[in-house]
């Protein structure tokens, strides 16, 4: 009796493990997760009668053209040295596009008949790099470019004829304009000069003119330029001047005065508004609450996202390029749990045709949901982030790894995230925190994050971590964080100052030396370098704050094991201090796995290499927080 | 021909050699032993002294291994105060620095009014400090530009240019092309001196490149870079030795390294490791005296020396457990030799007997009534002697195998004495035998077995008695579970040096009362029944007074 009540038992075990294992989802490979897309980039030409796009060949990246209709595809570049950086439809017969070689250097600017006839190199450098001013319509055959070729730190304005090449000097730059702008006739009329810490915006009515400063504001408040009125009277711009967050607005050519607020949102910056050129106003604005959402200005538009959110529902939509007429589309789209395809578009007749998927390997039933979260944190402010949870697996006590965002001020977005998806295949719940500092909910968060790395910027993602213990998603004993760049330097962070919280953790690129990541800004930026000094902190006068942060001086505080990911000519983070770090660490006898790669810099370009440090990544993640 | 005697042979003279033999090869051993020990520790002497020097000279590589690249985390931001907290983490830990200076340095293509220029590369002090314990505060500021009480001095100064030189060779030469190594880092940034590191803080690649730019290149003025550089003063007389061998050497000592020593007695065993790095002019100087290292050597000989010795008594001892078993079986070997001497002659009687009556049965012509009840007789009791002799024998056998079975009853004592007591007063009528039975009526056991007991105690008591006095008194008492059955005579008694022996087969006290008819069975009997019937068996006897015998068997009903 007892005999058969032990093998009663042996039997539930077994299917429950069963059940469970069916459960989860199979491993999908690696490298389906950190595959390059196929074809990018789709733009129409004006005439709305080819579609051109971009697709890998041999390693490099060549432009085609083919019909609306998807019929006669040429291949217009084959360049095998240099790779295609942006490109643009000059006319309805050719393309512009700029060619730059290895390490931003040996740029040139190519033109090229939509028949891959009258290939021309019309600017070529080899030292000095070509910014484009103009990068949709030409006009009268001219585009406007900036150089660095007489003074390697400043650009000056040029206007370059497509057809004969001739470059001819528009504004020389008295050493503080920083952005130029074109207006839509291809007019040198608006730009911004910039102290580093102090920025003014500078605008004239005709190019003939002198510029006159608008408005000059410090470089916390925002003031972003997106075009003109058709009447010349006003400059349409994002401006968070005498506001918390960033509104649409119509600023004064001349005074600089606000007109009006066209949009603004009351609790998250708009963060775009589209102008039609066709139609010469604003057609919509766009902001970014939990997902990206769009006020309509032109009910056209309008109806144009309507129709298109019946035929894709849940989906992110953009509209990434048109005819000049406005009557032909090309639609990107994705979501959380899909990379996302390009589609053309025609509005007239709702007649929308898939061109190409971003990534077709991956099934979108695979792949993990990402939900929207917030928590309050210990000074009570409401934080926001990003919960991953893995499919097919109960929604407690789960393995987590928390991935601090790479740049301390951009925002995590809802949407696919190779990185995310891969780690919620492999089983855990994956946490992204928009932490103070972070650019979207406004000037206050944002500058709250100032001199605050490892400081409250850290606590926020402490507290977000403790959220999650405290709902029970997170199992306490197996949490993990991991970031690249700024999210490495957290990462490192989080494991010296919180060794309690973190089984362990992986940075890669991290910046290990605040005092070494403030040596990055050339001493020539002075006036940069203010500006950091007033972000991050100033590393004469806060030494204390730095040497108090810097996961280089605290080796002796890490505990747990670590996993650090480094490029040899990395100027970001120092190699030798990265050794001197991995080697007092092993030294205490704390595990290190450390990949270290010769050829690359801060970020791995080379596929292989950065495949080896997810594989890596994995094996390390798996060891460590296995249930024991 | 030879003849082998088939008797058990002892060869004392072997034993003897055995033990000479070993004795001496212990004697070898541990003459060996000491010897390699000696110098074991005499090589212990001479190799040990590198982990001392490991040891001593640790904190000296933490130094400059960790602590001295930490400067360059700070990327040339160092300032006074902050230079003054880095220089007290230094002090605080490694006692062996005594003095440290810190030039704050600037690069530029301006000139400078201190420093070196090369082409229009100039490195320059911006401000020399130095530290050492308990300086007095206005003696840290050594140099500082526009201060004319500070001024720049060539003893300051001197360490700063010979750095800065090198460095401006190295920038000239650069290839910014590819990573710094190791070999570069050592070469151009640290400078190692007699009792005095210099170090100077890394800059990266790209500052490399401007540098280079400066030099080479005519540009406009450039900002000021900055640049830190450092001159620890060590003193290796501070260097804490950490003895890790001090049954070895019984003092170690820092000295410079053309020391020799001057008492150069016999007495005084030496050695000496020179020390590398900034210390390089300095020495480990071992010393030990002999004795101090005999004492050294006994300590390690000792535990050698002890299991050698045990491992001989070891060997001793076994040798003798086996002469100890060889003297067993030979004692056996007799008593088995004299058993069946005595058992042919037992059996020899009846049979000389019986063989004398058949024939005079056979010789006589005619055989009167009186004749022939005697041969009857004699042919009948004879025939019992051999049976009764050989029923013994056989039990015995049986016994002895565990091969009869106890067969119990309900024995009324008093019964069972009585019958005894009156067979026995018409065997033996000059035997005087009594009984008293206490506490205990019945008992359940073999009767069988208990009377072969009984007979074979009463039989030795009559047997051992002097003919005018042969008592014995049988007492039976039942103390808790057991049951007592004590035997006493007025016997001749056992000597006590037999008493442990009476009991084995075989064995007789050697008297005039058995010159005949005993075997050396008889008690061997009863204790091996004893033993049966989980009972025991033991004796007191007074030689010339007599015996007693008591049986304590488990009582059940």
């Amino acid at each position: 009796m007892q005999l058969l009540r032990n093998y009663l038992f042996l039997f539930v075990i077994l299917t429950t493990a069963a059940c469970s294992y069916e459960g989860s989802v199979e491993r999908i490979p690696l490298e389906k997760f950190f595959a390059a897309p196929l074809k990018t980039s789709f733009l129409v030409s004006p005439d709305g009668k080819f579609i051109s796009y971009l697709k890998p060949e041999n390693n490099r990246i060549h432009i085609y053209v083919e019909t609306w209709d998807g019929k006669n595809t040429i291949q217009l570049t084959c360049d095998t040295n240099r790779s295609i950086s942006n490109y643009f439809w000059a006319s309805n017969n050719e393309i512009l596009y700029l060619n730059t070689g290895p390490a931003n250097k040996d740029a040139a600017l190519v033109a090229v008949k939509i028949d891959g006839t009258n290939n021309r190199e019309l600017l070529s450098t080899t030292d000095s790099r070509i910014r484009l001013i103009t990068t949709s319509r030409v006009f009268d055959d001219h585009v406007l470019v900036a150089l660095n070729k007489r003074d390697s730190t400043v650009f000056d304005a040029y206007r370059l004829n497509i057809q004969t090449g001739k470059l001819a000097l528009v504004f020389k730059n008295p050493g503080n304009i920083t952005k130029w702008y074109s207006d839509p006739v291809g007019k040198l009329r608006m730009a911004i000069a910039s102290d580093g810490v102090n920025e003014t915006l500078l605008y004239r009515e005709q190019e003939s003119q002198a510029f006159n400063s608008v408005i000059t504001n410090n470089f916390k408040t925002t003031i972003l330029p997106l075009g003109f009125s058709a009447d010349n009277t006003c400059i349409y711009a994002l401006s968070n001047q005498n506001r918390d967050k960033m509104a649409l607005v119509e600023l004064d050519c001349k005074t600089g005065k606000e007109h009006k607020t066209i949009y603004n949102h009351p609790d998250v910056d708009v963060s775009d508004a589209t102008f039609s050129v066709n139609k010469g106003k604003l057609v919509y604005a766009g902001y970014e609450t939990w997902t990206k959402e769009r006020h309509y200005l032109d009910d056209s538009f309008k109806s144009i996202f309507n129709k298109l959110e019946l035929l894709l529902p849940n989906t992110e939509i953009r509209l990434s390029s048109s005819d000049s007429a406005e009557s032909k589309f090309i639609v990107r789209t994705y979501t959380d749990r899909n990379p996302g395809s390009f589609y053309r578009y025609t509005p007239s007749t709702n007649k929308l045709v898939k061109l190409s998927d971003v990534n077709p390997s991956l099934l979108i039933e695979d792949m993990a949901e990402m939900k929207p979260v917030s928590f309050k944190t210990r000074d009570s402010l409401i934080v926001n982030g990003y919960l991953t949870l893995p499919k097919g697996k109960n929604k407690e006590n789960l393995p987590v790894v928390v991935i601090p965002h790479s740049s301390s001020e951009s925002r995590n977005s809802w949407g696919y995230n190779s990185e995310v998806q891969f780690l919620a295949n492999r089983g855990y719940a994956v946490f992204q925190v928009n932490f103070r500092g972070t650019k979207g909910y406004g000037k206050k968060f944002w500058t709250a994050g100032f001199k605050e790395w490892g400081g409250k910027m850290q606590d926020d993602i402490t507290d977000g971590v403790r959220w999650l213990i405290s709902e029970k998603i997170a199992d306490p004993k197996r949490i993990a964080i991991y970031g690249y760049s700024f999210g490495g330097f957290s990462a490192l962070h989080g494991l010296f100052s919180r060794p309690d919280l973190y089984q362990c953790g992986a940075s890669y690129s991290g910046f290990t030396n605040l005092y070494t990541y403030l040596k990055d800004i050339p001493p020539y930026f002075r006036p940069y370098q203010q500006m950091y000094y007033e972000t991050v902190g100033n590393p004469e006068k806060d030494s204390e704050y730095f040497r108090a942060v810097s996961p280089v001086f605290h080796t002796d505080k890490i505990k747990v094991p670590v996993l650090i990911a480094q490029g040899a000519r990395d100027p970001r983070v120092n190699m030798n201090e990265t050794n001197q770090f991995v080697k007092e660490l092993k030294k205490k006898n704390v595990p290190v796995t450390y990949i270290l790669k010769e050829d690359e810099a801060h970020y791995f370009r080379n596929i292989d290499n950065r495949l080896e440090f997810y594989r890596e990544l994995e094996v390390f993640l798996d060891k460590n927080l296995s249930r024991k | 021909m030879k003849h082998y005697q088939q008797t058990y042979r002892k060869n004392f003279a072997l034993v003897i050699i055995f033990l000479i033999l070993i004795t001496a090869a212990l004697g070898g051993t541990l003459y060996t032993a000491y010897n390699f020990t000696a110098n074991y520790v005499e090589n212990e002497f001479a190799s040990q002294k590198i982990e001392v020097l490991e040891e001593t000279i640790k904190p000296y590589n933490d130094f400059f291994q960790n602590k001295i690249p930490e400067i360059s985390f700070y990327q040339g931001y160092l300032d006074s105060t902050q230079a003054a907290k880095y220089i007290d983490t230094i002090f605080r830990k490694f006692n062996f620095v005594d003095r440290v200076v810190f030039y704050d340095a600037t690069i530029s293509n301006r000139t400078f009014s201190e420093g070196i220029r090369v082409n229009n590369f100039s490195l320059g002090p911006k401000a020399i400090y130095q530290f050492s314990r308990n300086i007095a505060p206005d003696s840290i500021l050594v140099f500082k530009e526009n201060v004319a009480t500070k001024p720049f001095s060539l003893k300051s100064g001197d360490e700063f240019n010979k750095m800065a030189l090198k460095f401006s060779g190295f920038i000239e030469l650069a290839d910014t092309s590819r990573v710094l190594n190791d070999s570069d880092r050592f070469n151009v940034f640290y400078s190692v001196m007699s009792k005095r590191i210099s170090y100077m803080n890394i800059p990266r690649r790209e500052e490399i490149k401007i540098y280079k730019d400066l030099m080479l290149s005519n540009q406009s003025l450039s900002p000021m870079y900055e640049l830190d550089m450092f001159s620890f003063y060590l003193d290796p007389l501070k260097l804490r030795i950490k003895n890790t061998k001090p049954e070895l050497y019984e003092s170690i000592n820092i000295k410079p390294l053309v020391y020799e020593s001057l008492e150069n007695t016999s007495e005084i065993i030496s050695n000496d490791l020179p020390l590398s790095g900034p210390f390089s002019d300095y020495k480990l100087y071992f010393s030990s005296s002999k004795t101090f290292l005999r004492k050294e050597i006994n300590a390690r000989f000792l535990p050698i020396a002890g299991g050698l010795i045990i491992s001989y008594f070891i060997l001793v001892l076994i040798a003798y457990l086996i002469f100890r078993n060889l003297n067993i079986n030979s004692k056996l070997f007799k008593l088995q030799y004299d058993f069946i001497n005595n058992l042919t002659h037992e059996f020899k009687t009846p049979v000389s007997v019986i063989k004398i009556a058949g024939n005079n049965i056979r010789s006589a012509s005619q055989l009167s009534d009186r004749e022939r009840i005697h041969y009857g007789k004699i042919l009948d009791e004879e025939a019992d002697k051999l049976n009764d002799l050989m029923n013994k024998l056989l039990s015995f056998t049986q016994i002895e195998n565990k091969a009869i079975q106890i067969k119990p009853e309900n024995i009324n004592l008093e019964v069972f004495c009585q019958n005894l007591i009156d067979s026995y007063r018409v065997k033996y009528p000059d035997f005087d035998i009594s009984y008293m039975i206490r506490g205990v009526e019945y008992f359940r056991s073999d009767p069988v077995l208990l009377g072969s007991i009984f007979q074979n105690l009463i039989d030795n008591a009559y047997k051992y008695s002097r003919p005018d006095n042969k008592v014995l008194k049988i007492k039976i008492t039942k103390i808790k579970k057991q049951l007592f059955i004590k035997f006493s005579d007025r016997g001749i008694g056992i000597p006590t040096k037999d008493l442990n022996n009476i009991f084995e087969k075989f064995f007789r006290v050697q008297n005039e009362y058995n010159q005949q008819g005993s075997v050396g069975l008889g008690l061997a009997f009863c204790k091996e029944l004893v033993k049966f019937m989980h009972g025991n068996i033991s004796v007191k006897s007074v030689v010339g007074k007599g015996s007693e015998f008591t049986i304590e068997l488990p009582y059940e009903l």
